[in-house]
């Protein structure tokens, strides 16, 4: 199957996995951060956060970015 | 009201009950932080000044980080967004204290809402003048052109399949929805703004129809797992 049918196929049907929701996600997404940063099992602190990162592209950009904002300020 | 907006659907679907982060004693930074913010006067007014920096300068972070896909907009334009950005964060940081409960530290709580006020401002000013398109731009995904030669049979049911599910199983909101989203690509926080809604409804109406549509998939033995290739 061509790539971009796979990742059309991907937006179109989402994360198999439970996953939470945006308000969900924002509001754990700084410990999240910590926990990945730090090394630790943040899927098993915040079980379907990482699904929904997979089927939300705003909050996945935003996952990113904290986490290469806090991961930076860490190596400082 | 902030870019996610109060009032929606918080909880699309838990695999288990979440665990909730065990109360622990704040970090002496964010404990100071919390004290100089809760104080009266010059110490009240310094830790705002302070803490508008620190937004500031998150907020610029994540306008350099998209800086490449905003060609047209030129620097002051982006400092415009990013100052107004953290602007709007440090309301909602103030005005949302009383729920920061140590979980991270303080600096990392704040960082999420510049970094969120400034992407939904700068995927709004990236669309901005455009019409957002709620009907398929081109079924051309699900013609038999779009397959490669010699296709399996049930690659072409699968599209098949799914056309007819988005046209038939889904209500017209659920399908508009996902066609902009997920076929048009239109950004949520985008779509939120035109419909007059969140982006936390409009994920739980993406997050209905993408069930619906696999639901269908599998009750005719045509499921797949793309999750992975949706990164």
């Amino acid at each position: 199957m061509e790539p971009d049918l796979k990742q059309t196929l991907g937006r179109l049907l989402g994360p198999s996995e439970p996953e939470i929701g945006c308000e969900a996600c924002f509001a754990e997404l700084d410990r999240y951060v910590e926990l990945e940063v730090a090394g630790a099992d943040a899927d098993a602190a915040v079980p379907g956060l990482r699904a929904h990162l997979e089927g939300c592209p705003a909050c996945r950009e935003e996952h990113e970015s904290l986490r290469a904002l806090v991961s930076g300020e860490q190596a400082l | 009201m902030s870019a996610l907006a109060a009032g929606t659907v918080e909880l699309v679907q838990r695999a288990a009950p979440r665990s909730t982060p065990a109360v622990v004693p704040l970090d002496p930074d964010s404990r100071e932080w919390l004290r100089s913010l809760r104080a009266d006067g010059a110490v009240r007014d310094a830790a705002i000044a302070r803490l508008h920096a620190l937004l500031l300068r998150a907020a610029r972070f994540e306008v350099r980080r998209r800086r490449p896909t905003l060609p047209h907009l030129r620097g002051d334009e982006l400092d415009d967004i990013a100052t107004e950005a953290a602007h709007d964060a440090l309301m909602s940081v103030l005005k949302r204290l009383d729920d920061f409960r140590g979980a991270s530290r303080f600096t990392t709580w704040v960082y999420k809402f510049a970094l969120l006020e400034a992407a939904v401002k700068l995927r709004k000013r990236a669309w901005q003048g455009r019409e957002v398109p709620l009907e398929p731009e081109s079924w051309s995904l699900f013609s038999s052109e779009s397959l490669q030669p010699g296709a399996e049979v049930e690659q072409s049911e699968l599209l098949s399949t799914l056309k007819n599910a988005i046209d038939k199983v889904l209500t017209p909101h659920q399908r508009r929805v996902l066609v902009a989203l997920a076929l048009n690509e239109v950004p949520i926080d985008v779509l939120a703004d035109r419909l007059s809604t969140t982006r936390g409804a409009l994920y739980k109406t993406l997050h209905d129809a993408r069930r619906k549509l696999r639901r269908d998939l599998d009750e005719r033995g045509l499921s797949l797992d793309v999750s992975e290739e949706a990164n």
